[in-house]
């Protein structure tokens, strides 16, 4: 009995030793370190919601091939430039909870060369993303390797050319989201039904250094978190980002995605802040849908507009304005059928070092086909 | 020459990818709505014994009936999470064989962070 007690009370004893390391520790740990301790936690805990974890798929997935496929012709400044542009993804799903998917881009800006004919250009290749995903639980999503940087939410789900309504890149596009667009490292996110009213998704992720040209990456930590109310139809949230070289800043951003239960309207906004520069977008998207006339063609038209303004920052960047700018553009998408889209556009910026007009005309396309024969339905 | 070599391969994708485009949607608008299995159980398995007077009979209404009804419940709710999850970025897409829209639903999981009961009811909605 007695020797009972002393085992029980040196659990005890070990137990509190145990949390008071780790109460140590998490009050001297550095940013990233904490964030690889979410990491981790959330893996230890992982388990105990294992058996409600969602492998509710009643079918069983196959591998797939999709993606997308532009010709983009912007006139920039009296300036033609052919784009065409393509960019596969190729998912396969392992088992119940894993998930390899890639997506790689092949991109051409072709223009007219001083003293020869016709639009030359070479091909830009890079592989946008490449991850491993392991869906862990309900909460918990674990993703490793080339990761698209979750700041903002235009990078990681609006950027594909068959998505996005308007076919420029916003300008502060390339605040906080690495030098090539992705990060390697590691990333946790989930999306959960919080109250029945609202959902919570979140992420938090830490990306490595890499300097080998084009899947470099800067050393930083950071999260993004949203609120989404479905009635409503109106997503909120923001993000943050430590970098953990150069000059050490932080940086965030807010972002709002809201789609009137009572109107075809679409509005997205962004808002980022950095050392590097700071600004914001503004992109109000109408489905004429409830137009009484010519019904089958207008609702297959959209008009969009954005309006957004760059402010430099204290220290200069390559891929950011050199100087304060402003930009509105507007545009009309017309869908022929799912997933494809002629697009067009008209653009003015304007800052110190002069104004110019932005013209767009594209044809984008968006395919999924199966990689293996389907089957069965299981 | 190669320039004109490139220009030709563009075309030739384009026309390619249009084509597909076109063909798919020439089979969606000839594939005939699928009924939901409450309904197909009643119609296939009726013989001129289940008269809708027999016990045998109404029960079997009744339960293809709740079936139905169910069904059309989740799949109206699954709609209505499309709306509000995928609409939120892209427009609605092709109806897919349901073992494709399984992965592109666990693909969306993990990009769009969609709840747990969000993807059963989409992958519900979007394979009937």
């Amino acid at each position: 009995m007695r020797r009972t007690g002393t085992i029980l009370s040196d659990a005890v004893r070990c137990r509190f030793d145990l949390a008071s390391r780790l109460t140590n520790l998490v009050r001297t740990a550095s940013f990233p370190t904490l964030i690889a301790l979410a990491g981790v936690a959330g893996l230890l805990f992982s388990p105990t919601a294992l058996a409600q974890a969602t492998t509710d798929e009643d079918v069983k997935p196959i591998p797939i091939f999709q993606g997308s496929a532009g010709f983009i012709t912007n006139f920039d400044a009296g300036d033609a430039h052919l784009d065409p542009i393509a960019t596969p993804v190729v998912l396969v799903p392992v088992g119940e909870r894993w998930l390899f998917e890639t997506r790689a881009n092949f991109e051409t800006d072709m223009v007219q060369l001083p003293g020869r004919s016709g639009f030359h250009g070479q091909v830009e290749k890079q592989v946008d993303y490449a991850q491993i995903d392991f869906i862990a639980n309900k909460y918990v999503t674990v993703s490793v390797g080339r990761f698209l940087t979750p700041f903002g939410v235009y990078n990681e789900r609006l950027y594909p050319v068959w998505i996005r309504n308007l076919q420029s890149d916003p300008l502060i596009l390339p605040i906080g989201i690495g030098p090539s667009n992705a990060s390697t490292g590691a990333m946790i996110r989930g999306g959960f039904k919080a109250r029945p009213q609202f959902d919570i998704n979140y992420t938090l992720y830490f990306s490595t250094l890499v300097t080998t040209t084009p899947v470099d990456s800067d050393r930083f930590a950071g999260g993004r978190a949203g609120v989404f109310v479905p009635k409503a139809r109106l997503e909120v949230g923001g993000s943050f980002q430590h970098l953990l070289q150069q000059e050490r800043s932080n940086l965030f951003g807010f972002h709002a995605i809201w789609q009137p239960t009572s109107l075809p309207l679409d509005v997205r906004w962004e808002y980022a802040r950095s050392k590097r520069g700071s600004g914001y977008w503004l992109e109000p998207a109408y489905k004429l849908s409830q137009v009484p006339f010519w019904q089958n063609e207008m609702r297959r038209t959209q008009l969009v507009a954005r309006y957004q303004q760059f402010f430099t920052g204290q220290l200069a960047s390559d891929p950011l304005p050199p100087v304060n700018t402003k930009q509105f553009e507007f545009g009309v998408n017309y869908y022929f059928m799912d997933g494809l889209k002629f697009t067009t556009n008209y653009g003015r910026q304007s800052s110190i070092i002069g104004n110019k007009n932005i013209w767009t005309l594209g044809l984008t396309y968006r395919f999924v086909v199966p990689i293996m024969p389907e089957g069965g339905r299981r | 020459m190669k320039r004109n070599w490139m220009l030709l391969s563009c075309l030739t994708v384009m026309t390619l990818l249009v084509g597909t485009a076109m063909a798919q949607e020439h089979a969606k608008s000839e594939t005939p709505a699928k009924l939901p299995d409450g309904v197909a159980l009643l119609s296939a398995d009726s013989k001129p014994s289940d008269d809708v007077s027999s016990p045998q009979g109404k029960r079997r209404m009744r339960q293809a009936r709740h079936t139905t009804k169910s069904e059309q419940s989740e799949r109206a709710e699954g709609e209505q999470r499309f709306r509000e999850n995928c609409g939120r970025c892209h427009q609605p897409p092709h109806k897919f064989s349901p073992r494709l829209m399984a992965a592109a639903i666990r693909h969306m999981r993990v990009r769009a962070m969609l709840t747990d009961e969000d993807m059963r009811l989409i992958l519900k909605y979007m394979t009937q």
